[in-house]
């Protein structure tokens, strides 16, 4: 099965925001929200001593992806390709995935009010074509592929050229969006976009840690006198309830 | 629309069955361009006008609506790919601000009172109009001020009706210096796109430029392509941009002193042996006065004049050295700054020549021509009187092809050497991009007639007597583009995506029916766009239905010198057919033949030099009410030095107006407190604060940088304007923040 | 038969009685209720099937995964599986929404309020009788129940105070009505109020379905009709009530000078008819 991957190289990219805009054409993702985003981390040093990193944000496509456990009515899903996606049929917009991911990659698209965000552009994916922010990278510092293909690009770009994972060892999901770059750029990206624990939002904590425990003790403890009270009717025959 | 092609084709063996239907389940979403079975969605290529680069784009087209625009892989520079702007391009044309029909004023000028005419009645007027002012004070009284490969049929009207005088800011607001430097040294100009082989670079050096924010997408690649093979990045810019980011050498140089640094460089390369000998013998004169003129030059001399550590100056020029030829010293492409910008220009292309760049692999490459051919036009008629705007006349090196936009002003205001009565504004924006906007309202002022061609509202339509609603570049046929300066040279077309909206029309068309009514339809030999294209490509060899099925097509090319074995093909047109070192063009013009360091005025006390670029995703004056493109930036900052901040007692994101030393003031604008910038400039992105209110995103968000240049320097040699020469300072606004 | 001569607490039948009785029907529901009644049991029967199956995440899912997985292929898909439930509810809450506005006289404001949710102390120590007695725990006898038992009235206390929760916040959900943190409450307010009527349901089935007792009122939700002996026995002030309702009709008539159809009076023992 294939294992797709995105590898940015931050060595290329201008920060020109080309891919936010193809994606959003692409997927009439509403002006203002966007499922992947262009970042500058912040100005570090005194003038004219001084660095900077472009960053490019997007669904990491998780190995353990905090929002499928965060989506109360399963509408998203980890395919066996590891991409993480969302059925938007399925979705009641919600947003406890949006806290749970590490990333901040979700969002809820104000005009469908459902929860959307990158899925590797699938659909292109299933055409056979590239990602709609790869195909239109101005800088080509974006590459897609399979990760189980040993000869492919991806795979010698994470596995050769050494690709880095944006985790910490706090949270670590498993994130299929690899960064290449000077080691000062990972370094000032590490720093200024670490994930997130996942969290979820007060109403999805509650129904975790105090509403569905509740209601399994209620329903447990009414199905269990009722069992009592059934075999307790067993025992003394029917009869003796009868007129 | 005949010819469009289904997306298929464009894929070729990508896609796994040639049927829309085969679709896989791959995904719940759903696709809303209809990749999914059922939907018939026609591929049309065409060209991109977001920006002028031009970049290939296929528009997405079901029932006459363009779903997207994304980027043409079959196109032999930009190979599929697409900045920011280009694909918002629907953002343009479902603009619900888009000028929808032609405009007669019927308020005052700047009032912005119209009413709604009929095509007929609006080329009528026009008609009149234009026979009228010729009839009373003769053809040259009317200007022209176009912009874009769009204009080109008004080009040719404009001659034919009898008018010598136009005005393109390409030229005396951007690129003019550089291509005179150049073409004075190497014997032709650079064009655009600007011949940089970036890609196979050891070495660039960018001297003002902000490429990554300045974003062109193919240069960008081939820049991503060079810095990725490991290419060694000089910036040179008061201020730290993107560039400087991922620059080896981040040079915040004093604002106009760049020449005193390329001196300094020539001077380490000559003193220490590091320029290429062997080049320079065979293909450069003047090399002695050269290393005679910088022999003092010293990095220590230039220290202290450009604010740089001598050793960082001696040590880039070495990493110069040692790259060379494989150097791209980028020429820049707005480089009217301080009034000696040919002259700087010339000072790189020296420096280009030193290092033996060019033609060769990894620095400047040879253009290599492509005939094009037009429709048979009968002479134009001579004008009864010379340019108005003093091109090849006062300023000698200006070029007569592309004008004086400041000229053709001057000479409307001052009524010297003759008074201009029509202006006819095409495509440009003279009141919010050609600087001194308040010497182009009084000028306006004197005008008998003012007609603005373009697509979107910006201020000056509300000063148009008449406005002429132009089709966007989806939805209209324009003149093909030659493109000499690639490695491998092209043609490409612009057709219509799908008919023009509202009742807005394409530019030939109304340069068309225009020339009709003035009785010039014999300049107009061809009567569809398809009759046109074939005329220009004949002596080309390529098929017209080809063309316009892949968008563009590409011929060899020739672009080093080992490539150029014809004995009959000049490597370098100058007068004496080699690199000119030193011009005796110019020393014959009374002009420097050397460029020489002239100290610029420094900001009065308490003032700030005013600088300004680009962004990513906005491109000049002309983008900032795209809805996408003002989700990802609304307005503009201007940029302060933490220290500076501190010392006018502002915080970030504060609201301050600018105000410049002729006591002008700016739209108020939030700070940016930054170390990225020299403490004695404060930065702007050029394109905000549009004025007038018809465009509803972009009306009075932040500040324009045009409007606070009331000062110009205009370069003696080409008549340009050099826009760096205004000081402002901050002042805290009052009221909302 | 003047209507005091009513027994004012259940006495002791006779086995005569009884069996009188036993062949004697009251009409407990309308046919309108015995309908809305099975209707509103298959849906609660599916939404909760379709519900539980909606739920698969293991922080918040009730049903065992292999049951998620279960009704999920039964219907195709999760899209399908959500759309049923949505269009279900939509379907429950319209037509309560008709039961409601066209009923509200004569069944929310006379039935609902006054018979199936008022609690008097009779109901109190009934509830606390009928635990002890199904524990086996005592063998005192119930205390008179009206119409509806005070078990009846407890759950339909819940339930007609959680209906509108679990509809509202289903509309809510499936309409993402107030943004995602009003869409979030939903959910969790939703799952709570089910979780909470299932309680009272696990009994109110038992009690129904199962226990033997309580079988008349299992098919007075089918007949519309108990015996009266089981009126009698099981809903005493009921039974009262209706056979007082009866004796005053006949007096009126009797008053009237028509010849009273008067049921005939067992004396100190309860009224049956002839």
């Amino acid at each position: 099965m294939a294992r797709y991957a995105i590898v940015t190289d931050l060595r290329r990219c201008v920060g020109c925001q080309a891919c936010t805009v193809a994606c959003n054409a692409e997927w009439d993702v509403p002006a203002g929200q966007a499922r992947t985003h262009v970042r500058a981390t912040p100005l570090e040093g005194a003038f004219p001593r001084l660095v900077q990193s472009p960053f490019v944000a997007q669904c990491n496509q998780c190995d353990r992806p905090p929002c499928v456990e965060a989506c109360p009515s399963g509408a998203t899903a980890q395919r066996d390709d590891g991409i993480v996606s969302v059925d938007r049929a399925v979705c009641i917009g919600c947003g406890f995935c949006v806290e749970a991911c590490p990333y901040d990659a979700r969002f809820i698209d104000p005009r469908r009010r459902k929860v959307d965000k990158c899925d590797f552009c699938l659909e292109r994916v299933a055409h056979g074509e590239q990602p709609a922010c790869v195909t239109t990278c101005t800088a080509h510092a974006k590459y897609f592929g399979d990760l189980e293909q040993r000869d492919g690009q991806v795979f010698e770009l994470v596995y050769g050229r050494g690709a880095r994972r944006l985790e910490t060892p706090a949270v670590a999901v498993g994130p299929n969006v690899y960064y290449l770059g000077t080691a000062q750029q990972l370094d000032l990206v590490q720093k200024s976009f670490p994930p997130r624990e996942p969290r979820l939002p007060a109403a999805g904590e509650g129904w975790r840690r105090v509403v569905r425990p509740l209601v399994l003790a209620a329903v447990g403890a009414t199905f269990l006198g009722q069992a009592v009270a059934f075999f307790n009717q067993l025992a003394k025959g029917e009869k003796d309830f009868e007129d | 629309m005949s010819n469009s092609l289904t997306r298929r084709r464009f894929l070729g063996g990508v896609a796994a069955t040639g049927a829309a239907a085969a679709a896989s389940r791959a995904g719940a979403q759903g696709h809303p361009r209809g990749r999914k079975a059922g939907r018939r969605v026609e591929t049309v290529a065409t060209l991109c006008e977001m920006c002028f680069w031009r970049c290939g784009v296929l528009a997405e087209v079901e029932d006459g609506r363009v779903l997207r625009v994304e980027g043409n892989p079959d196109h032999p520079l930009t190979k599929g790919r697409l900045c920011a702007r280009g694909n918002a391009g629907t953002g343009l044309l479902y603009d619900p601000d888009r000028l929808k029909q032609p405009l007669l004023r019927v308020g005052q000028r700047g009032e912005g009172r119209f009413k709604p005419v009929s095509w007929e009645e609006a080329l009528d007027f026009l008609a009149d109009k234009l026979k009228k002012i010729k009839a009373e004070h003769g053809a040259e009284s009317v200007a022209f001020f176009p912009h874009g490969i769009g204009s080109r049929f008004f080009g040719t009207l404009m001659k034919a009706y009898g008018t010598p005088n136009s005005g393109e800011p390409s030229f005396a607001q951007c690129r003019g210096p550089r291509d005179v430097g150049y073409r004075l040294t190497f014997g032709q100009g650079l064009g655009s796109p600007e011949p940089v082989d970036l890609e196979h670079a050891k070495m660039v050096v960018l001297i003002g430029s902000h490429l990554g924010e300045n974003v062109f997408t193919s240069q960008i690649t081939a820049f991503a392509d060079g810095l990725a093979s490991g290419a060694k990045l000089i910036a040179v810019d008061p201020r730290f941009s993107t560039a400087a980011s991922k620059a080896d050498w981040w040079l915040p140089i004093r604002p106009g002193t760049d020449i005193a640094l390329l001196l300094a460089w020539m001077n380490v390369l000559i003193a220490e042996g590091l320029y290429d000998q062997a080049y320079l013998d065979a293909h450069a004169t003047g090399f002695r006065e050269l290393a005679a003129h910088v022999k003092e030059l010293t990095p220590e001399w230039a220290a202290a004049i450009t604010d740089l550590p001598a050793e960082q100056i001696r040590e880039t020029a070495r990493a110069m050295g040692e790259a060379k030829p494989a150097v791209v010293v980028h020429p820049g492409r707005h480089v009217t700054w301080y009034g000696d910008d040919t002259q700087r220009a010339r000072a790189m292309a020296i420096l280009t020549a030193l290092l033996g760049s060019y033609g060769r692999k990894g620095g400047l490459f040879f253009p290599t021509p492509v005939p094009r051919g037009d429709v048979a036009l009968p002479d134009f008629p001579e004008p009864a009187r010379e340019r108005a705007d003093g091109a090849g006349t006062t300023y000698p090196l200006a070029s007569e092809e592309s004008g004086l936009t400041n000229g053709l002003i001057e000479a409307t205001l001052t009524e010297k050497p003759y008074p201009i009565k029509g202006w006819i504004v095409y495509a440009q924006n003279v009141l919010e991009s050609i600087p001194q906007p308040q010497r182009t309202r009084e000028a306006i002022a004197k005008l008998d007639l003012m007609v603005v061609v373009d697509v979107l509202p910006v201020e000056q339509t509300a000063y148009a007597d008449l406005v002429l609603p132009e089709a966007t570049y989806l939805e209209r046929y324009d003149p093909p583009v030659v493109v000499t300066t690639a490695k491998q040279p092209f043609v490409s077309v612009r057709f219509p995506a799908v008919e023009p909206l509202h009742e807005s029309k394409p530019g030939w068309w109304i340069a068309k029916e225009l020339a009709r009514r003035l009785g010039l339809s014999d300049f107009f030999p061809w009567d569809t766009p398809e009759q046109h294209l074939a005329a220009v490509i004949e002596p080309m060899g390529v098929s017209a239905s080809e063309l316009r099925a892949r968008g563009a097509l590409a011929f060899p090319g020739r672009p080093y010198l080992e490539d150029r074995t014809s004995d009959d093909e000049p490597h370098f047109p100058t007068g004496s057919g080699k690199i000119e070192l030193y011009s005796q063009e110019l020393k014959d013009l009374g002009a420097d033949p050397l460029p020489r360091y002239t100290p610029p005025a420094e900001p009065p006390r308490g003032y700030l030099r005013l600088i300004y670029g680009r962004a990513p995703v906005h491109s000049f004056a002309r983008t900032q009410n795209n809805e996408a493109l003002h989700a990802l930036m609304a307005e503009n900052e201007v940029w302060l030095h933490t220290r500076s901040a501190q010392e006018l007692g502002l915080r970030h994101g504060q609201r301050v107006v600018l105000e410049n030393e002729d006591g002008l003031r700016g739209r108020p604008v939030r700070v940016r407190v930054t170390e990225g910038i020299r403490r004695d400039c404060a930065y702007l992105v050029h394109g905000f604060g549009h004025g007038g209110t018809a465009l509803r995103r972009a009306s009075g968000r932040g500040a324009s940088d045009t409007s606070l240049m009331s000062r110009v320097a205009v370069d003696p040699l080409m008549g340009g304007t050099g826009m760096r020469v205004n000081f402002v300072r901050p002042v805290a606004a009052g009221g909302k923040s | 038969m003047r209507t005091d001569a009513l027994p004012l607490e259940p006495v002791p039948l006779s086995v005569e009685q009884a069996e009188s009785m036993l062949q004697s029907h009251l009409k407990k529901h309308q046919v309108a209720i015995v309908l809305l009644h099975w209707f509103n049991a298959s849906v609660w029967g599916l939404e909760l099937l379709t519900g539980l199956a909606l739920i698969t995440s293991p922080w918040f899912r009730f049903a065992p995964a292999w049951l998620v997985e279960m009704v999920e292929g039964l219907f195709g898909s999760r899209a399908n599986l959500i759309r049923f439930h949505v269009n279900l509810g939509l379907l429950w809450i319209f037509v309560f929404l008709v039961y409601g506005v066209f009923g509200f006289r004569t069944f929310l404001a006379r039935e609902v309020l006054q018979k199936e949710i008022g609690l008097d102390r009779d109901d109190w120590r009934w509830l606390i009788v009928r635990t002890l007695r199904i524990l086996g725990r005592s063998q005192e006898p119930l205390p008179p129940q009206g119409v509806y038992n005070a078990g009846q009235k407890l759950f339909a206390l819940a339930v007609y105070s959680l209906l509108p929760v679990i509809m509202l916040t289903g509309l809510v959900m499936a309409f993402q009505l107030f943004g995602p943190a009003a869409v979030g409450w939903a959910v969790v307010l939703h799952f709570a109020a089910v979780g909470l009527v299932v309680a009272g349901l696990l009994i109110h089935v038992y009690m129904g379905a199962v226990f033997p007792e309580e079988k008349p009122a299992f098919f007075s939700m089918i007949t519309g009709e108990v015996n009266e002996h089981y009126a009698y026995r099981h809903h005493f002030k009921w039974w009262r009530e209706v056979k007082q309702a009866e004796l005053e009709w006949a007096e009126r008539q009797g008053a009237e000078g028509r010849p009273a159809e008067t049921p005939s009076s067992p004396g100190p023992g309860p009224t049956s008819p002839a």
